[in-house]
């Protein structure tokens, strides 16, 4: 009998106790590694959604605030700018799913194709939402959630305008990042007109693309020069930073279910630790018997916290197997499964790995070092007239 | 103090040894200035009725437990100038125990259990392997040795902890009421074959007992009351008392 074989002994006495044990430790784990996917994932993200050389022009308080949408022409002369095309908001629900939200914008149609060649749009069909008034280009994620198909006619009712508006389905924009539905200024401004409002003078964001990768610093410099101390000064940043930012939106929640998910562990811990004191309880006389057959204290510990970290170690790397093939499962689901596109982007990477293990060892030692250091503090006589 | 054992000196020397310790409010008074010798290959009982000190010596002369005064030379080492560790390392080379309970690991088989104390050893697995199947032919087990303890009764359980008292080839055993748990027939083989490692073997044997069939098979019996050792008229009166005890039990031949 070698001592590693005797540790595995040990952790044999009680499978069920051993199993349910790891399984606590190992779903644990599991979810932290899951969690700590989510930076990276959101940054490849980002990466797959954005462009370095598109950039986004807003009022310097917030993208709810509107902007002249003249200054688009301002915008189109600046040194550097290759193209920009003017976005409104339009809000427009999809009645017949239940009323349903979805970015939906109103854009300059003879714009929108030079800021966005990126995103491959058949220049028939820009050449279409360009010939009809009514046109519409659709992302292929909601054609396909909707079950809508080039040549529909679908009617949006506007949460934001008095100007519910019928359009007509001219495009897809083939990209799974891009969800959103794109109707003309011109078509939003006519009905806005037709109801006597004042029409489309404004634009919630002026998206550009500029000619130099290079440029970019300065040409959003230049852009921001242009309202400098007038009442719709603007703030420009890249489309990555724009992203980056409504992402950023969600570090708090990610912060709070990482503060959850890091009680959970605590509660594993303890449970763990629990466990351990308990087996070390229940085997308080073998202990005594061992140390007075000579095992040292430090044997004696050192075979403890073995089991411990053994148990915990193992279903660590169980945690982490099982995010592995979650996130792997998930990325194979989102090759089929445009809804899950996004969660396609999350990866259990060696650093991930790497951190899941580590938390899981952390467990093992505190698990087991309390209740291993109580059982080898007390001399060996002491125990002995307890148990016997 | 002495480096090394001599043969021709006593294993065991117990010089005014007291042991006191406090329970709850009372200052227990264990042991009371006992003096001992004990020679080597001798197997020798100590008894009294319970609490009259009989284990509390026995932990003392194991290096188990410590004297408030006195000392304690086992093997010409003085055990308290050993540190708690050292005395660890001390035992698992110069003393095998066996315990009332057995106290065997249940999770281990019989040879694993036997190969236990050379864990602390240096020496290979398959040594280690080798030695504890002498240790279980020694003791007629040999064809037990993958059984684990819930599958031997407690004759066989007992054996198997005098195996793993013995495959380390220690100085000195010590016995805990060995038979207090088994009945009167295994009780006789146990006494039987520990009598057989101090003829066959040389070893010094030191038993806590209180079964009478004891006396038939140890060279000496040392009678102690509430934590004094009986000297004289009085340990002869115990010894005669037990015998007339004994008298009616055993059917094997002691000193075999």
């Amino acid at each position: 009998m070698s001592w590693a074989r005797f540790v595995l002994a040990n952790l044999w006495r009680n499978p069920l106790r051993s199993a349910l044990t790891a399984g606590a430790v190992a779903l644990a784990v599991a979810l932290v590694s899951l969690l700590l996917t989510m930076p990276a994932g959101m940054d490849l993200l980002l990466d797959r959604l954005a462009s370095n050389t598109r950039i986004s022009v807003h009022h310097k308080a917030g993208v709810v605030y509107t902007m002249p949408a003249a200054f688009t022409r301002k915008i189109r002369q600046v040194d550097g700018v290759a193209a920009a095309v003017a976005m409104s908001w339009y809000g427009g629900a999809y009645e017949e799913a239940g009323r349903v939200t979805f970015p939906n914008f109103a854009v300059e149609a003879e714009h929108v194709g030079a800021v966005y060649p990126d995103y491959r749009i058949d220049p028939v069909e820009l050449d279409d939402f360009l010939r009809y008034r009514d046109g519409a280009i659709v992302g292929r994620g909601t054609l396909r959630k909707y079950g809508w198909k080039i040549g529909d006619r679908v009617t949006l009712k506007s949460t934001i305008y008095p100007a519910d508006l019928e359009v007509r389905i001219v495009g897809e924009i083939p990209n799974d990042a891009a969800p959103m539905l794109w109707l003309r200024r011109d078509y939003l401004d006519e009905a806005l007109k037709a109801r006597g409002w004042a029409g489309l003078g404004n634009a919630n964001v002026v998206w550009v693309r500029v000619a130099d990768p290079n440029r970019v610093n300065a040409v959003m410099r230049d852009i921001d020069d242009l309202s400098r101390n007038s009442e719709a000064e603007t703030a420009s940043e890249t489309e990555k930073s724009f992203f980056g930012n409504f992402f950023g939106s969600l570090d708090g929640l990610v912060r709070i279910i990482l503060l959850i998910t890091s009680l959970v562990a605590l509660c594993i811990v303890f449970i763990a630790a629990n466990t351990t004191s308990m087996s070390v309880r229940e085997r308080a006389g073998e202990i005594a018997v061992l140390r007075a057959l000579g095992f040292s204290r430090a044997a004696i510990f050192r075979t403890l916290v073995a089991e411990a970290l053994l148990l915990a170690g193992g279903a660590g790397l169980l945690g982490v197997a099982m995010a592995w093939g979650l996130t792997g499962t998930l990325r194979a689901l989102a090759g089929w499964n445009e809804t899950l596109g996004p969660l396609g982007n999350f990866t259990v990477t060696p650093a991930v790995v790497a951190q899941g293990v580590a938390l899981s060892v952390a467990v093992g030692l505190l698990a087991g070092v309390a209740p291993a250091l109580g059982v080898v503090r007390r001399p060996v006589a002491e125990a002995l007239r307890e148990v016997f | 103090m002495a480096s090394e054992a001599d043969v021709s000196e006593p294993l065991i020397v117990i010089r005014h040894v007291s042991r006191r310790y406090v329970r709850g409010a009372d200052d227990v008074r264990a042991l009371e200035d006992v003096s001992l010798t004990i020679g080597r290959a001798r197997f020798v009982a100590l008894m009294g009725p319970s609490g009259s000190g009989k284990s509390t010596l026995l932990n003392l002369l194991s290096g188990i437990d410590r004297p408030s005064s006195g000392e304690v030379i086992v093997a010409g080492m003085r055990l308290g100038e050993l540190d708690e560790d050292a005395l660890a390392a001390w035992r698992a080379r110069h003393v095998g125990l066996i315990f009332q309970f057995f106290n065997l690991m249940p999770v281990l088989s019989a040879r694993d259990n036997v190969a236990l104390p050379l864990l602390l050893t240096h020496l290979d697995r398959r040594e280690r392997q080798r030695r504890a199947m002498v240790a279980l032919r020694v003791v007629g087990l040999s064809h037990r040795a993958d059984h684990f303890p819930r599958t031997l009764s407690g004759g066989e359980q007992q054996r198997v902890a005098i195996a793993r008292a013995i495959v380390t080839d220690p100085d000195l055993i010590v016995a805990d009421e060995p038979t207090g748990d088994l009945d009167a027939r295994n009780a006789e083989e146990i006494l039987g074959l520990l009598r057989q490692l101090t003829n066959h073997f040389g070893k010094t044997i030191v038993m806590v007992t209180h079964d009478p069939r004891a006396l038939r098979f140890v060279d000496v019996a040392y009678h102690l009351d509430k934590g004094v050792l009986l000297e004289g008229e009085a340990a002869s009166r115990a010894d005669d008392a037990i015998r007339r005890a004994a008298a009616g039990h055993s059917t094997t031949e002691p000193h075999a």
